[in-house]
């Protein structure tokens, strides 16, 4: 289904201007109630269009998947693909996770030490 | 803890346990596992072991000074690994290019720098988890058991 692009930009503005401006009242409720019904609507309409659990043709079976389970082993020379993927294909996003790990202890260790 | 049935059978376990880690760790480019579980598992252990001794125990065999050593060292060694990929011609953490060490598919010495990565990330996590759960411990100045 598609959507103009001005009717959602419109509605979200009408959200905004329902949320944050409108005072409490009759109006409020019956524009607050409409909103859920459209955005309601917006969501299943998406759900539906999503391809059936299962298909052949859906948009995550690309190349992607095949190269890294096809071609794992000789391009990286680990069996598991997983751990080809998490370190190998994507080692920088696995930099990523272990600056996480530290961040996590230097704000666990300034709130506890900080006294 | 004072129960005698809790410290003998953890004195049993953790070694078992510990072993368990490091294999999860070094074969993690061989079957399910790898840094991050590993590291759980290594972590774990140290943290049944200070629970079920002493805080001061665990405090004895793995020293504040230590674990943010091996903290912070976990995370400079994977981004020197990455490194060193860039100093032999190539992208930064590039591992077949580089034209590291590659055994043959399937043995424990072989994928390049995925085993070395899966070491620090395993340092990583566990020294994390222990650093962690003992600051947190240590802060409701308890310490352990007062029975």
């Amino acid at each position: 289904m598609e959507v103009n692009p001005y009717v959602a930009v419109g509605i979200l503005l009408l959200m905004a201007y329902v949320f944050f401006y409108l005072p409490a009242g009759y109006i409020r409720h019956v524009l607050i109630v409409l909103l859920v019904f459209i955005i309601g609507y917006a969501l299943v309409m998406t759900v539906s269009e999503m391809p059936t659990f299962g298909a052949v043709d859906t948009p995550a079976h690309n190349v992607v998947p095949e190269r890294y389970l096809g071609r794992a082993p000789e391009e990286t020379g680990a069996v598991n693909v997983v751990t080809a993927i998490i370190t190998d294909y994507r080692a920088f996003d696995t930099l990523g996770e272990v600056v996480v790990l530290f961040v996590a202890i230097v704000a666990a260790l300034s709130n506890l030490k900080a006294r | 803890m004072k129960d005698i049935v809790i410290r003998t059978v953890c004195r049993v376990i953790v070694p078992f346990v510990q072993v368990y880690g490091l294999y999860v760790i070094f074969h993690g480019h061989l079957s399910p596992g790898g840094g991050f579980a590993g590291g759980a598992i290594l972590g774990s252990s140290m943290v049944l072991f200070a629970l079920s001794f002493h805080l001061e125990a665990g405090a004895q065999k793995l020293g504040h000074e230590t674990s943010s050593y091996l903290e912070s060292g976990g995370g400079i060694w994977y981004i020197l690994i990455g490194l060193l990929g860039l100093a032999l011609g190539s992208n930064f953490l590039t591992n077949r290019a580089a034209g590291l060490g590659f055994g043959l598919p399937g043995q424990l010495f072989s994928g390049g720098m995925i085993f070395l990565l899966s070491l620090g990330i395993g340092v990583k996590v566990a020294s994390t988890m222990f650093t962690l759960f003992y600051n947190l411990s240590e802060e409701e100045g308890s310490g352990g058991d007062h029975q």
